[in-house]
């Protein structure tokens, strides 16, 4: 009827909105000098998505419960992790209103291809199809190329950015090839088909085995997974800070949505478990080698922007232990990945958003000795830095303690203490280079004539910051709201 | 022809696409390469279609890839071109600046 089909457009009305928005800002930046207002507008399109997919979700009843078509799902999931994109990518469009206009690299194009990204990662977490798997991560993929090439006259930007595009492109390939022996195998392109042909053993086991390594290998291309991880690194660095601050979120997040989709659902049953070893001891090695070489490497930087880099290498690590326990575990696995994955979020909006503070015009702050004596000189500059370093490390009270809980949980309680004992152990590390930053904060005096790195004067980015900085406190004291909103969409995704 | 035949096929462009990638320092040469691969999964996505004749998914995807190619090529060489700019060259052995 004619309100089901209002109705179930109301499940993509978030997508459509971001599209709109995009469009737009096309055309006013074709037409118009003034960009002054493009990065409130796109953050605020950003947020009014997450606030409308959150509505959806407390209200499902309002929204039609058939899919809108068979490529993307209107689910609590999909709505989980459109909440944590939106919001990941409204505070990095934050970040860089602040960011571009002081380091004079303010064009329009970055907002569009922000929020074309953000509409592509979005894609990504709903897609139920691997047609729409496909055509999302690279909607996603293509924009966060670009963005990385933003700053198009710095060697070091165009760099990062050939790395990227070079090895995502060779992965979104594999995870092509990896699809089509999908299909051949199966004779299905939608996840819940394969999951049927699989699970009744039509499919070709050989193929499908193959297919799934290859899309797992894509997947953790994506996730930034060792030994998958070298462009991470590179790019994050080589990109300017509100970039880093988004693809290491909001892109990661909807890569962590796509694993969550393919494992725990097509590939969720026993009949694929049966395959072979089935994935769960796949996914516990990348974990741990993830943790393992995440956080040495990590310790090795100089710079606090790489470091953070191997330090999202190392939180993949986190999220993929919870991700070895769904097998065991069910929802309440899933849910851990999920509040894992949104605390992460928060966390590192607030650290890298810091980053961005502590420089302004002609002098960034990027290495550890550009941050030294900064906290003496600039307290309040400093506390959100503190904050945000100490939720990664997974200090209560903030979002990164209950998330590293929930997960290392999972994976005690799916008979894998050993796992969570090696990633208690792993986050140990990860305190020697987190407080690194605080002790040059505090107790670290910068170096006689070295250029001081002054915090920069911007609303935006004291925007970001006091939003992230809420949501990490507010989930590391009161986390039962967002654990049962991952909990409904655990709960609804499997069962 | 049998599927296997379109499997060999499929399986040797994407071989050659792919040792092509991991071998080759030439970022055109590259690019290239990716193409090959994606369209090695275009041949196995046309001759699986043929082993399901009650849809048309295998057509449909092969169509996606071809406009999704296109995309990366264009979104490839300008970022192959900001980088010859900045360092008048395209060879990734000397795309060495962010290291520790």
């Amino acid at each position: 009827m004619i309100t089901d089909r209002i109705t179930s457009f109301l499940g993509v009305a978030p997508l459509l909105l971001l599209v709109a928005v995009g469009l737009s800002i096309m055309l006013i930046d074709a037409f118009s000098k003034d960009r002054s207002g493009l990065a409130l507008t796109t953050a605020m399109s950003l947020f009014a998505a997450a606030a409308i997919s959150g509505a959806i979700a407390v209200r499902g009843d309002l929204v039609a419960p058939a899919q809108i078509t068979r490529y993307l799902a209107v689910d609590q999931l999909g709505l989980f992790f459109d909440v944590v994109i939106c919001a990941g990518a409204g505070l990095s469009a934050l970040l860089a209103g602040g960011y571009l206009k002081e380091h004079g690299l303010e064009r329009g194009e970055f907002y569009v291809l922000l929020i074309f990204t953000a509409f592509g990662a979005m894609v990504l977490a709903r897609a139920v199809d691997l047609l729409s798997i496909f055509l999302g991560l690279e909607t996603m993929s293509l924009g966060a190329y670009a963005l990385v090439a933003y700053r198009r006259t710095s060697a070091r930007a165009v760099e990062g950015a050939v790395k990227y595009f070079l090895l995502g492109s060779f992965a979104a390939a594999i995870l092509l090839f990896g699809s089509a022996l999908l299909y051949g195998a199966t004779g299905h392109t939608d996840l819940a088909g394969i999951r049927d042909a699989v699970g009744s053993g039509a499919a070709d086991p050989v193929l499908t085995i193959l297919a799934l390594v290859m899309i797992l290998v894509s997947l953790a291309f994506k996730v930034g997974a060792v030994p998958f991880h070298m462009w991470v690194p590179d790019s994050y660095e080589g990109a300017v800070t509100p970039v880093t601050t988004f693809m290491s979120v909001a892109v990661k997040a909807a890569a962590f949505a796509v694993l969550v989709r393919v494992l725990a659902g097509a590939f969720g049953d026993e009949v694929s478990m049966d395959l072979f070893t089935g994935w769960t001891p796949v996914i516990v090695i990348l974990a741990v080698v993830t943790m393992a070489w995440g956080n040495l490497a990590a310790l090795a930087q100089s710079s606090v922007k790489r470091m953070l880099a191997y330090s999202s290498v190392a939180h993949a690590g986190y999220v993929l232990v919870g991700l070895a326990a769904t097998y065991e575990l069910g929802p309440t696995a899933v849910s851990a990945v999920l509040y894992y994955v949104a605390a992460y979020t928060v966390s590192n909006v607030l650290a890298f958003g810091s980053l961005v503070l502590m420089g302004s015009k002609g002098k960034e702050a990027v290495s550890y000795e550009d941050l030294a004596g900064a906290g003496r000189r600039h307290p309040a500059a400093a506390a959100p830095f503190v904050v945000g370093v100490l939720s990664l490390l997974g200090m209560p009270p903030t979002a990164g303690f209950f998330g590293k809980y929930y997960v290392f949980s999972a994976a005690v309680q799916a008979g894998m203490t050993w796992l969570a004992v090696l990633g208690v152990l792993a986050s140990a590390v990860g305190a020697y280079y987190y407080l690194k930053v605080i002790v040059y904060l505090f107790m670290r005096e910068p170096a006689e004539d070295a250029p001081i790195a002054v915090p920069m004067r911007s609303y935006y980015v004291a925007a970001a910051l006091l939003l992230s900085g809420y949501y990490v406190l507010r989930m590391g004291v009161t986390p039962g709201r967002y654990l049962d909103f991952a909990i409904s969409a655990a709960t609804t995704f499997l069962g | 022809m049998g599927i296997g035949a379109y499997l060999a096929l499929a399986s040797v462009l994407f071989g050659i696409g792919a040792v092509g990638f991991l071998t080759r320092r030439n970022m055109l040469i590259q690019l290239m390469s990716i193409e090959l691969m994606l369209n090695s999964a275009n041949v196995l996505l046309l001759a699986f279609n043929r082993a399901y004749p009650g849809n048309h998914d295998g057509q449909v995807f092969a169509f996606f890839v071809i406009a999704v190619a296109a995309a990366e090529a264009a979104v490839g060489l300008a970022i192959v071109i900001a980088y010859y700019r900045v360092r008048k060259t395209i060879e990734t052995d000397r795309a060495t600046l962010l290291r520790y």
